[in-house]
This record gives structure tokens, C-alpha cells and sequence, in this order.
């Protein structure tokens, strides 16, 4: 036997000629290079075979009674689907057309006539080669879609994770809040969280996490879970923003971080507290005069700087009833048009500057994004909230169906917070927490919380660092009345604030007195408090509200101390 | 023009391929042919049926070295569609042809007789 | 996408030089780009001359950059960004932990 390329792997060869000779011929040449031999002498009986035995590769006569070899090879390949089944056609055909034909019928190839052995064994090498071939790229490409299914369910349970994580709290549920969020992808990893505080005040956060899918899952959800908890137990943004920066620095990997726009809006102080670090910049809308403030990214984003190098340093803003804060992901400035230009801040801008309505900003943004694009863009974030009156307080935390015999009755407890203390910590969430320990109070938490913040900050602000409330008559006072309290206490060395509780049972249930002292020089009690009540003043709210909530409130000692009652009575 | 009727070359080759079977592929082609020969006949002036088994006969005789007999068949294949064909004298010839060759392969199977 | 590095005579300044887009397609090869020295240099300098694209995913590889030339006490220089690629990394405020220019 002549020297043949050797075979890669014997395989089923199905001959379909008929010409007895021939196909006797072609048999035993096909058998000596090693492979198995079915045949057929016309082409009704090639395609059954086909269908019975499966072979690996068809050798075709081309005319044939019964059925012809292009018909039966048009068969053959629809039988074997998406699988390379190579058909190479025998035939003594000369002209060209009929050679195309073969090839148009389905046929991978022809071997003449007379029959050269050394030709048929080359020829049905390579298109063993391409069948393999065919063969390797539906295994990769199922093995490749099975892949995809298994990554699909896990981002779809990340997901789901993610979403009760990210849409508790309230912003569903709070009137003055609008959001739009994009449905790309699985989910994007923007964050959209918002939480009322004790007092009443509103926290919210957007954030955006590096990467999205199951890489934002895991940041957001240790992230929200510090947001909520401190929220609700009072702790102001400072120690939440440190916190969750802290946890992210240790949890997440040095490449991944949360650029993130953290806001306290308070309907009682008229003023909305802003950090950013890495998100776009927001607005404050002053609906009177339609200026707007930019809130402009001044930090890193969280998780990358460790706890001593991390800056905390929030800006605070003025807010009138019906001013607006909005906030946008950088999916709204990144929306590009067909050249590849970027949609940006100016065209921003003048949206705003067109917009009407301040209710149709949102549609006014979508629709100038849909335009600029050429159709519209589902990755993208905004959110919008107004400041707006009479929000209620909340009474946070669980309250307890016992009757309240196990709680602490009657006791009392001092503090004195120096300022080492006062400079970093805020002890109003513990207090808050001690007090609530005694159930009579929990439904009132929410008023006992704003009472003592209020106190606490004129005690501090007032009483130790000597600012005058009368500074936040405008806006740029406002500013400076920030700063210079954020550099009074950087510079603090000496004062205090001293808190006194006092429980005591009652006839009906019980009282707890609450009295605040400071080491500032006091104040005329009579002059603040006769001051007229304007609703439109940026001060003096505070202790309109107190003695609102509270019952009886007396100053003493030339206005340095404070005290407050809370009373209740006992659960039945 | 000189034309081979059986080609030797072409015989040694098929006898190295199909070792045990060689005696067998020759009384395979002498059945085969001889039942063409007589379906050329019987298809008279049927242009289209006298195609088609040329066509089949000059692939087998192509195979089987009778050279001349493979190119008889190509013309009849070719001059079958062409209306002024004497298509009778060429079937009269590859009559004639199949019978000079039929003794040469006869003798060659002869060769292997047990 | 393609980026090379050249390290100074001396050892001590790594240059790496980015061309094309800076994404997350173009993590290994970064890494790469300083992690296979065994000197460790002084002095890392990113050349964003030809960076035509920068995304988040730059930014963390970036940190992780500085994390291997020793976190607070690194320095690593990005040069020659482009308008668009500062106006990210001033939005990030990066410029507080590199130096850009």
C-alpha cells in the first residue's frame, strides 16, 4: 500500500454510488485507510442509512436513480442540524456548472474519476479536520452558554439581595422624594438609600459603586446596613460617613470603592448637610429666586482612605420650604450621541435653565437626554427631594408588648462631656439609646430626640463655642456660621456640656427630667424667647419646637442650664 | 489517433489496492458492463436514458482502465444532446469496444483462478 | 490597547505609558506592567498621553498601583492627561492622593 497520510481516528464513511463496480472499488480503498464503510447504491437508501447510522462522512455519487446525490446530500446536511457532516461528491462531471451544483447542493468537495487513493485519503483528512473543528466550537460555545446561564442566576440572586437592601427604608414610602432608577443590565450598582432620623430629619444616600453586578452586592450591603442602623439611632452624618468609609476600607478589596453623595435634610433647621466624594455634583434649588448651588464632589470616594486620612467635613445650605435637592449618577452626563460626544454638565445647565415647571424636570432631563442620544438611555439615576413642612417624627425602634416592669423606673445618671470629648464624639445616639430603655418613652422617641439635639447643639454651639445664631440670617452667613464652627472645635481645649437624667415614677406612671448645662456665658433668656416668631428665619426655630414637644421647660443660671420633662404613663 | 483499450498501469494499481478482493472488483465490472451494454441497446433513441448510463458506464470503465471505452461513453454522453447525432453508430461502437476488452479482463481474472 | 513600560537607568523611576482605552479590559496587562520588576523603583510615573478613555475601573487600578508602591508612603506621578481624563480624576479628587498634571 502506497504511503498515505496517517488517519486521525477511524471513522464511519458512508459511499453512495451507483455503479456496482465503482462502489466496491471505493469500499475497499475507504476499509484499507482503516475506516468503517456503510453503502448505499442510490440516494433514498444514502439518506436512511444516514438517519439509522450516523456516519461522519458522505462520499456522494452525484447521478443516481431513485433519488439523485443532490437532493440526498440537501437532506443529509439538513438531517445533521448544526454538526459539519463533510459530503464529497463523486463524479465524473466535467463542466463547471455541474461541479458548482455539487457544491450549492451542500457538497464540501469532489473527487473526479477515475479514483486516485492518495487524493481520496488527503481529502477526507482535511474535511475530518474541519468536521472536528465544527465539532470543538458547539462544545465551547454550549459549555461558554452554560457558563452564562450559571453567571446570569447568580447576578439574579445578588440582585434580589440587593434589592431589599437597597430600596428599604423610605424612600418608597416618603411623599417628598422622586426617583428615577434604570433597570441596565441586572442592576447597575447605584445605590439609593434614604432613612428619616429620630428627630424627623431625612438622611439619603446615592452611591455608586466601582464595576457593577455581584462586586457592588457585597459593598452595598454591609454600606446600607450602617446607614440604617445609625440613622435610625440618631448618629449625625460625621460618624456615619466615618463608618462606612471604615468598613468598606476593610471589607472591599483595594481596587473597588463607593463614590457617594450622603445628604441630612433637616425640615426643622431649614438646612440640607452635604458630603460628596466622587459622584457628580448635585443642586440645591432655591425655587424663589431659581438659583441653584452646585454640591460639588470635594472628597474621595469610601473605601479608600483609612480612618485617619478620611475627611468628614460636611458643607451645609440653606432651605426654604419648596426648595428642591437633586441629585444625578454620572449616567446622565456620560449619555453620548452618535459622534461620541458627551451630554455634560453645560447641557445640563440648560435644561434648568429652560425648565418651566419645576415639576417636569425630571421628564424635561429624559427628554433632553432621549434627544441628544437619538433614543433613550436606561442607565441612569436621579433623584429629587423637596424640602416640605410638618414632617412628622417617627417613632423608631421596635416597642415592646410587655408591660414594662422589667425597665428601669427610678434613677438617675450624669455626664460631663469635656472637650476632648466634644470635639469628636457625639453622645446624643447613646443617650437616646439609654433613654429608650425605659418603654414609657418609645413613643415618644422621636420628640425626646429632637428636644435633646436641639438642647445638646445650643449647649455646644451657643453655650461652648460662642456662636451667635443671628449669623444665619442669609446664606453666606449660613456658610460662615459652618465654618467657624467646624474651627472652633478643631481648636476647642476647654469647656464642657453637662447632661443630668433623672427618672422618677409617677401616680400614673413616670417622669424623666432631662437638664443640659453648658460652661458658656449664658444668655438672656427672656430677649431670645420674646423675639417674634418668622417663619421664614433661618434660626431661633430650635426652641420654639422644644418647647413644643416637651413638657415644661425652664432655664436657669443665666440661661447656661436647661431643663425638660418628659412624662408617661404606664403601659397597661 | 492511438487509444489504449486497456490500460496495465492502471490494472497493477487496482491490484495493490484491492489485494484479496482484485478477482472479485473484476467480475463485478464484467457483470456491471455487460448489463449496460445490453440497457444501451434497449434505450434506442431515448437521448436522455442513453446519457445517463454513458455517463455511468465511462465513470466505471474510467476506473477500470479501459480508456478507450471510458471515452467512447463521453462522447455519447456529450453527443446525446445534439439533435443531428448519429447516436446509433456511437452505441454500435462501444458494443464493439466492450467486446475487444471483455477477453483482456477475462484473461486477467483467469490469473487468479484457484 | 497597549501598555509599555520603561524603567530609568538607575532603577528608580518606572514609567508606564497607556495607549487607547483604560478600562477593565486593561487589568492584567497594567499589572503586569509594574509587578514583574524585582527592583522596586522610587518613583512611579503614569503616562496617560495616549489614553484616549478612562472609566472607574482605571481609577481602582490606580489604587492598586499605589498599594504596591507603598500606600501612604508611594509616589506616583500621573502625567499628561488629557482634559477629559483630569476632569475625572478631579471629580474623584484623586489629586489627593496622586500627583496629576
Amino acid at each position: 500500500m502506497s504511503a498515505l497520510a496517517p488517519v486521525l481516528e477511524p471513522l464511519t464513511i458512508l459511499i453512495a454510488e451507483d455503479s456496482a463496480a465503482d462502489l466496491l472499488l471505493l469500499s475497499t480503498i475507504v476499509r484499507r485507510q482503516g475506516h468503517q464503510v456503510l453503502t448505499a447504491s442510490n440516494g433514498a437508501q444514502a439518506v436512511d442509512l444516514f438517519a439509522r447510522e450516523r456516519p461522519q462522512l458522505v462520499l456522494m455519487d452525484a447521478l443516481m436513480p431513485v433519488m439523485d446525490g443532490f437532493e440526498a446530500a440537501r437532506r443529509i446536511k439538513q438531517l445533521a442540524g448544526e454538526a459539519l457532516v463533510p459530503i464529497i461528491f463523486l463524479t465524473s462531471l466535467r463542466q463547471s456548472e455541474a461541479l458548482a451544483q455539487c457544491l450549492d447542493a451542500g457538497g464540501d468537495d469532489f473527487l473526479p474519476k477515475p479514483y486516485n487513493p492518495l487524493i481520496l485519503a488527503a481529502k477526507i483528512n482535511a474535511m475530518d479536520r474541519l468536521r472536528r473543528l465544527q465539532a470543538t466550537v458547539l462544545q465551547q460555545r454550549d459549555l461558554i452558554a452554560k457558563h452564562h446561564d450559571y453567571l446570569l442566576h447568580e447576578q439574579r440572586v445578588a440582585k434580589a439581595v440587593f434589592d431589599k437592601v437597597a430600596h428599604s427604608g423610605c424612600i418608597n414610602a416618603a411623599p417628598n422624594i422622586r426617583y428615577l432608577q434604570s433597570p441596565y443590565a441586572l442592576f447597575n450598582g447605584d445605590l439609593l438609600l434614604a432613612a428619616y432620623t429620630p428627630a424627623g430629619d431625612m438622611h439619603v444616600l446615592l452611591g455608586d459603586f466601582t464595576g457593577h453586578g455581584l462586586p457592588a452586592a457585597v459593598g452595598a450591603m454591609p454600606l446600607a446596613e450602617v446607614f440604617y442602623g445609625m440613622t435610625a439611632k440618631g448618629y449625625g452624618l460625621t460618624q456615619i460617613l466615618r463608618e462606612m468609609n471604615a468598613k468598606l476600607k476593610r471589607i472591599l478589596p483595594v481596587d473597588m470603592f463607593c463614590c457617594a453623595t450622603l445628604l441630612c435634610l433637616s425640615t426643622q433647621r431649614r438646612a440640607v448637610e452635604v458630603w460628596n466624594g466622587g459622584m457628580p455634583e448635585g443642586y440645591v434649588h432655591e425655587v424663589a429666586t431659581g438659583k441653584r448651588t452646585p454640591l460639588i464632589s470635594r472628597h474621595l470616594p469610601l473605601g479608600v482612605l483609612s480612618a485617619q486620612a478620611f475627611d468628614d467635613r460636611t458643607e451645609v445650605w440653606p432651605m426654604a420650604l419648596g426648595d428642591r435637592v437633586f441629585l444625578l449618577s454620572d449616567g446622565v452626563l456620560d449619555t453620548a450621541d452618535a459622534n461620541e460626544q458627551l451630554f455634560g454638565a453645560e447641557r445640563l445647565q440648560q435644561v434648568f435653565a429652560a425648565n418651566r415647571e419645576p415639576d417636569r424636570l425630571f421628564e424635561d432631563i429624559e427628554q433632553a437626554l432621549a434627544a441628544f442620544r437619538g433614543e433613550a438611555r436606561d442607565d441612569v439615576s436621579m433623584l429629587e427631594i423637596t424640602l416640605q413642612a410638618g414632617q412628622s417624627m417617627r417613632a423608631t425602634g421596635p416597642l415592646y408588648a410587655d408591660s414594662g416592669q422589667s425597665c428601669p423606673l427610678d434613677w438617675s445618671m450624669s455626664f460631663e462631656f469635656r472637650a476632648e470629648t466634644l470635639k469628636r464624639y457625639n453622645p446624643l445616639p447613646y443617650l437616646l439609646q439609654l433613654l429608650l430603655e425605659i418603654h414609657g418613652l418609645r413613643e415618644q422617641s422621636g420628640a425626646l430626640y429632637s428636644v435633646m439635639a436641639e438642647l445638646y447643639s445650643n449647649a455646644l454651639e451657643h453655650g461652648v463655642l460662642g456662636l451667635d445664631s443671628r449669623l444665619k440670617r442669609d446664606a453666606e452667613g449660613f456658610a460662615q456660621y459652618y465654618r467657624l464652627r467646624n474651627e472652633r472645635l478643631v481648636q476647642l481645649s476647654s469647656g464642657y456640656v453637662r447632661v443630668h437624667v433623672q427618672v422618677e415614677p409617677t401616680a400614673t406612671g413616670g417622669r424623666m427630667t432631662l437638664r443640659i448645662e453648658d460652661s458658656g456665658p449664658g444668655f438672656d433668656v427672656e430677649q431670645v424667647l420674646a423675639r417674634p416668631l418668622d417663619v421664614d428665619r433661618l434660626s431661633g426655630r430650635g426652641l420654639d419646637l422644644v418647647r413644643q414637644l416637651s413638657s415644661d421647660v425652664r432655664w436657669s443660671d443665666g440661661g447656661r442650664s436647661v431643663c425638660v420633662e418628659f412624662c408617661w404613663e404606664a403601659l397597661a | 489517433m492511438v487509444e489504449v483499450h486497456l490500460d496495465p498501469d492502471v490494472l497493477s494499481g487496482l491490484q495493490e489496492v484491492m489485494e484479496g478482493e482484485y478477482p472479485k472488483l473484476l467480475d463485478t465490472f464484467l457483470d456491471d458492463s455487460q448489463k449496460r451494454v445490453e440497457a444501451l441497446r434497449k434505450a434506442r433513441d431515448d437521448a436522455k436514458a442513453l446519457a445517463r448510463i454513458a455517463h455511468s458506464f465511462k465513470g466505471s470503465s474510467g476506473n477500470l482502465g479501459a480508456v478507450r471505452l471510458a471515452h467512447l461513453c463521453q462522447r455519447l454522453e456529450v453527443e446525446s444532446v445534439e439533435a443531428a447525432a448519429d447516436l446509433g453508430a456511437l452505441v454500435d461502437q462501444i458494443d464493439h469496444e466492450f467486446a475487444l476488452v471483455k477477453p483482456l479482463y477475462e484473461s486477467e481474472r483467469q490469473r487468479f483462478q484457484l | 490597547m497597549s501598555i509599555e513600560s520603561e524603567v530609568s537607568l538607575d532603577g528608580k523611576k518606572l514609567t508606564i505609558a497607556i495607549k487607547g482605552r483604560f478600562d477593565f479590559g486593561s487589568h492584567q496587562l497594567f499589572r503586569d506592567a509594574y509587578e514583574r520588576f524585582y527592583k522596586v523603583p522610587q518613583v512611579y510615573i503614569v503616562d496617560l498621553k495616549e489614553t484616549t478613555y478612562m472609566d472607574s475601573s482605571a481609577l481602582g487600578m490606580l489604587l492598586l498601583l499605589r498599594d504596591h508602591a507603598g500606600g501612604d508612603n508611594s509616589e506616583v506621578q500621573v502625567i499628561n492627561s488629557s482634559s477629559d481624563v483630569r476632569k475625572i480624576l478631579a471629580i474623584s479628587n484623586f489629586d489627593k492622593l496622586f500627583d496629576i498634571n
